[in-house]
């Protein structure tokens, strides 16, 4: 233990950071104080409301009476946000709860059960036209974009001004992205990138402001349109995977709360437990709708999210997953005019690969797995670039109007990079027939031939993918395919970040592909081409399992399963060496406090006494409503859980005897629920399960409730309301048996009791993210507001 | 019986096919000949001619000979049979030398569609139900009574060549005549190629001058029916050879590097001066950090860390 000052966490990289290190938690030697700073104010009546209670005086006489100043840091991706909370997986087993169940006729357990199983239909029903309709309109933007340039491009081939129609697609663009970046800016920012880190935050238990509401939809899918038919380097993949679970949250609760209908179906489901479970089948059908693999989608839930899991859950998934891949098939083949063929079972089509190539012999897989390796090499390093890049926009580029320019920058020079790129190219080849180029550009090219360059760059990705996959050996020279990756890497790495909605998915397989058929220009390059994509994709999103049956689904091809699964596992070891998977990374930088796997491998001499926060805030069982008031109207203790204790003639301190929550309590306020008028109004119809449900999920905020001076005087009797029998452990649990019981029950507060049942402390989640493994060792990550 | 029968017509049929693989060698071998004089379009007239031992009657006298006595129930209905599959072997012989001598540069579409026709109808009239004199139907003894089935493969071997030149997009219906489109065709090409053949002698710069309008006409043309799909392969490959000589003299130079490599670069500078700027001017995001609450008797990691150490 020589190097201890390394084992805590500094606030910044840099030295000047460093100086003003203040170890989080070791409060009164080294915090310095600075008291010119406002919010100094709004501590000291923390610690005078908390000086004023006497709900667990033993516990405020630990209170270090410091008044410290909020230091004031840069971002940097060692903090967890205050923002977020946890969802409440945990079932409150009160009183009412008790009673709904009591009533219930098993005729009623039985419905909900088919009403699980209809609004998984649903689920696949609406993901699969909202892939539909981002499909179509993006063809038809794309199509009417790229054939305006194209013949922008014929007209001044020969006269001259190419120039201007590189202008001309440059305007085009930026035009297409300004559109999706002001809304996104402008209207729900959490909707941009690819919404994956967000929906694997959801189904790890972090509330996400906002991340599931119908908004959020609508300005995802406006927004992939724009920034596909933009011609950034991004895919529509990934924004498919959230928009599920945007139509599973909202399907599930049988009404919108953003536009104030309510349908009164599916009742039961208005709950955290019930509703994650159906974002989890949303996911699901998203992936399936996006690559047209329903077995690969449920295994993306399993693999990001699930931590509560059974049977009939995922085969409920995989129904949701399987309609939703049928129901694009068949509206998209309605469109095409084929309606018996049901042939485009994704938005993405990686095509069938042929027959005879399909095999593959025994000496290729050492250069399969050194594709594998170069992919997670390549990965990292777009990785690491990709950090730093967002880092620099999360401490600089945060104004929405900078923002906007940035989008419309980056497209901009994709634009012109690409039109520099084709021009500049003297690879022709000859048009055939049957070729599957929707807009072969001339250019400098001989009559009847097309520059090769243009099919990659002038098209949308997903077609350039398929076209790298299919087009036969020759299509496209050395230097092409060269320049190509080299180009779309550097443009994908700096576009993923940007304030617009879009996927990583293609790019990643574009790029992978075409270094892909670079390697392989000597045999069959589509096969290489295809394995240079998993790679890549594997190398950048680190994900195994579920990332292995989506290829093999996408390409429908069982036979390339095994060497898919090695260049996977390849990608991925050597890319771990490196940095985390792309998603984690921009998890860690929203400063989310998510729960790994595991607990960090170190960890086993922490106990609860040092993990939890103390002193807890208590309510008595008969708690008067003006002590409630004011504590759950304290700003600077945003508390949620609260113990509820019950005191026992002559001791000091209550035992310890339920849990109630802050949404609880306002559902309670709001419709006065005091001891008093129990009295007084008994013709009043008793608080029923439904009100808590008919408040979700946007219960009012505590401003929003009025209570007269009388009425603090009144007594609320909680006992009926809060969780009798919550979760606790002694204070001697170690970390990792406290994670453990996290991570497998959903939990979001676990109170931590003495000998005999005294509330000493409260775990919650932001307790347990705090620690992780960094390079020297165990690090704490440090709070900060948002 | 039933097996006799097949036999028979087995041996017959491979008879026959010997002396027809023979024939078309003789044949081909004396066109190579006669062809290398002449290569105008017209056709030579050596092609029609059909040799002497492929007439019908000498021809059923051969079979005859070998193999009908031992069948004498069985040549009832042939007589009229083997006289379909003279045809066949004739109009064959014909398509095929046909589609052989006008394969470079493609023109089977305007000079074999008659011979292609004709073939169809024999192939038809054998495959029709119809029975002829005797009650056996001709299609059942010539098509489908072996293993072989000859005439269905050279059926639909010459078909498949046929329909993959796509020569139907550049004739009328029922393939009677060229259609008008591509006679304008034609008659445009000729027009580019006249003029690249007058102006081939001189400096390029000219004949490019001189015959874009011509080639241009002719290009925009070939766009219009490549929308139509009234493309076949003779027209697709007289438009590629133009192409290719039209490329090889006149092609448009790359005359704008500077601007077009201008603006791209100036497109590549904006991001560094927005990056930058906003480096130097924009606000650094600064975060506060929220001391949380913790119980006093274990401060900090680094407390426990030295309490273990």
């Amino acid at each position: 233990m020589a190097n201890i000052a390394k084992k805590v966490s500094w606030s910044g990289k840099n030295d000047e950071t460093r100086g003003e290190r203040t170890p989080l938690l070791n409060g009164s030697e080294e915090v310095r104080y600075n008291r010119q700073v406002p919010g100094l104010s709004c501590l000291c009546h923390e610690q005078s409301l908390l000086l004023s209670l006497s709900l667990c005086p033993a516990l405020l006489e630990m209170q270090d009476p410091v008044r410290s100043r909020p230091k004031e840091i840069p971002h940097n991706e060692k903090l967890l946000s205050l923002k977020y909370e946890s969802l409440d997986y945990d079932n409150s087993e009160n009183q009412l709860f008790l009673e709904e169940e009591r009533r219930m006729s098993h005729m009623g357990f039985r419905c909900l059960e088919i009403s699980r199983w209809v609004i998984c239909g649903l689920i696949g029903v609406f993901t699969g036209l909202i892939a539909c309709f981002i499909d179509i309109v993006v063809e038809k933007l794309a199509g009417v974009k790229y054939s305006v340039v194209k013949k922008n491009i014929e007209m001044f081939t020969e006269v001259g001004g190419l120039s201007i129609s590189l202008l001309l697609w440059v305007v085009l663009n930026s035009a297409f992205v300004m559109v999706g970046a002001i809304i996104v800016t402008c209207f729900e920012p959490i909707a941009a990138g690819s919404g994956i880190p967000q929906i694997k935050c959801y189904l790890n238990g972090v509330k996400v402001p906002r991340v599931v509401r119908l908004k959020t939809l609508v300005v995802k899918v406006c927004g992939v349109i724009c920034s596909v038919a933009g011609g950034l380097a991004v895919g529509k993949e990934g924004p498919m995977i959230h928009s599920g679970a945007v139509v599973a949250a909202g399907v599930s609760q049988g009404r919108s709360t953003s536009l104030k209908k309510d349908f009164k179906i599916f009742e039961y489901f208005r709950r955290d437990t019930e509703k994650r479970d159906f974002v989890s089948a949303g996911a699901a059908a998203g992936v399936s709708a996006a690559f047209g693999a329903p077995v690969g989608g449920v295994l993306f839930s399993l693999e990001e999210g699930a931590s509560f899991w059974n049977q009939m859950l995922t085969w409920r998934i995989f129904f949701a997953s399987m309609i939703s891949t049928f129901t694009l098939n068949l509206v998209l083949s309605v469109y095409h005019n084929k309606t018996t063929e049901l042939s485009s079972p994704g938005l993405i089509n990686f095509g069938t690969f042929d027959l005879e190539c399909v095999q593959y012999s025994l000496y290729e897989i050492p250069l399969f797995i050194c594709m594998g390796a170069i992919g997670g090499l390549l990965g990292a390093l777009f990785n690491l670039l990709n950090y730093w890049l967002t880092i620099f926009r999360i401490r600089y580029v945060h104004r929405p109007c900078l923002q906007v320019m940035e989008a419309m920058m980056v497209a901009a020079v994709t634009a012109s990079v690409s039109f520099a790129m084709i021009y500049l190219s003297n690879d022709c080849k000859p048009l055939k027939m049957d070729n599957s180029e929707e807009y072969p550009l001339q250019l400098f090219c001989a009559d009847g031939e097309y520059n090769a360059m243009a099919t990659t760059f002038f098209n949308t990705p997903e077609r350039s993918v398929r076209s790298l996959f299919h087009n036969p050996r020759g299509t496209y020279n050395l230097l092409t395919l060269g320049f190509f990756t080299l180009t779309y890497f550097f443009l994908a790495c700096w576009t993923y970040g940007l304030m617009v909605s879009a996927g990583v998915f293609i790019p990643s397989l574009l790029i992978g592909a075409a270094w892909g058929r670079l390697f392989g220009i000597w045999a069959d390059p589509g096969k290489y081409a295809l394995m240079g994509a998993a790679a890549q994709l594997g190398g950048i999103v680190r994900m195994t399992l579920s990332l292995t049956v989506i290829l093999v689904e996408a390409t429908g091809n069982v036979t390339y399963g095994f060497p898919i699964m090695l260049v996977l596992m390849t990608a991925k070891i050597v890319g771990d060496y490196f940095i985390e998977g792309l998603y984690d990374i921009h998890i860690k930088l929203q400063s989310v406090p998510f729960l790994h796997w595991e607990a960090p491998a170190t960890s086993h001499w922490l106990t609860a006494r040092e993990v939890m926060s103390s002193p807890v805030t208590c309510f008595n069982q008969l708690e008067k409503v003006g002590t409630i008031m004011d504590f759950l109207s304290n700003t600077a203790t945003n508390h949620n859980g609260f113990p509820v204790i019950v005191q026992a003639s002559g001791e000091q301190v209550g035992k310890l005897c339920g849990l109630i929550l802050r949404s609880q309590l306002i559902v309670l306020l709001k419709h006065k629920v005091f001891v008093e008028r129990a009295h007084s109004r008994l013709h009043q119809r008793k608080l029923q399960l439904k009100d808590f449900r008919d408040a979700y999920p946007r219960f009012p905020p505590i401003q929003s409730i009025h209570v007269s001076q009388d009425e603090r005087e009144c007594m609320m009797d909680l006992s009926e309301f809060m969780n009798p029998t919550p979760y606790t452990v002694p204070q001697e649990t170690s970390l990792p048996r406290v994670f453990k019981l996290f991570r497998a029950l959903g939990l979001r507060h676990l109170v931590v009791v003495d000998d005999v049942n005294k509330v000493v402390g409260l775990v919650t989640r932001k307790d347990l993210a705090r620690y992780h493994m960094g390079k020297h060792g165990l690090e704490e990550l440090h709070l900060a507001q948002m | 019986m039933g097996v006799f029968v097949n036999y028979a017509c087995l041996f017959r049929l491979l008879l026959w096919a010997n002396a027809l693989t023979f024939i078309t060698a003789v044949n081909i071998a004396s066109d190579a000949t006669e062809l290398s004089g002449d290569r105008a379009l017209n056709r030579p007239s050596s092609f029609i001619s059909v040799p002497h031992a492929f007439q019908p009657d000498s021809f059923r006298q051969f079979l005859t000979l070998g193999l009908s006595d031992a069948f004498p129930e069985d040549m009832e209905g042939t007589e009229n049979c083997l006289e379909l599959l003279s045809i066949f072997g004739q109009r064959y012989v014909t398509l095929a030398n046909c589609l052989v001598s006008y394969a470079r540069p493609v023109k089977v579409c305007q000079n074999c569609y008659t011979d292609y026709n004709n073939f169809e109808n024999i192939y038809k009239n054998i495959s029709s139900d119809q029975s002829g004199p005797g009650n056996v139907s001709c299609q059942d003894s010539l098509l489908w009574s072996d293993r072989l089935m000859l005439l269905p493969s050279l059926y639909s071997g010459l078909r498949d060549i046929w329909e993959s030149a796509a020569c139907t997009n550049c004739l009328t219906a029922y393939q009677m005549n060229l259609s008008n489109e591509t006679l304008n065709f034609l008659a445009k090409l000729n027009q580019s190629l006249i003029c690249f053949d007058k102006y081939q002698q001189g400096n390029h710069s000219e004949l490019c001058k001189k015959c874009k309008t011509a080639y241009k006409q002719l290009d925009e043309l070939y766009s219009k029916m490549e929308g139509n799909k009234t493309l076949c392969i003779d027209i697709e490959d007289a438009m590629n050879m133009t192409r290719q000589l039209w490329s090889k003299n006149c092609s448009s130079p790359r005359k704008e590097m500077v601007p077009v490599i201008a603006v791209s670069s100036f497109m590549l500078f904006l991001p560094i001066i927005f990056y930058l700027s906003n480096y130097l001017h924009s606000e650094q995001k600064k975060r506060k950090l929220i001391h949380p609450k913790r119980a006093k008797s274990s401060h900090s990691l680094m407390n426990i860390q030295d309490k273990f150490s």
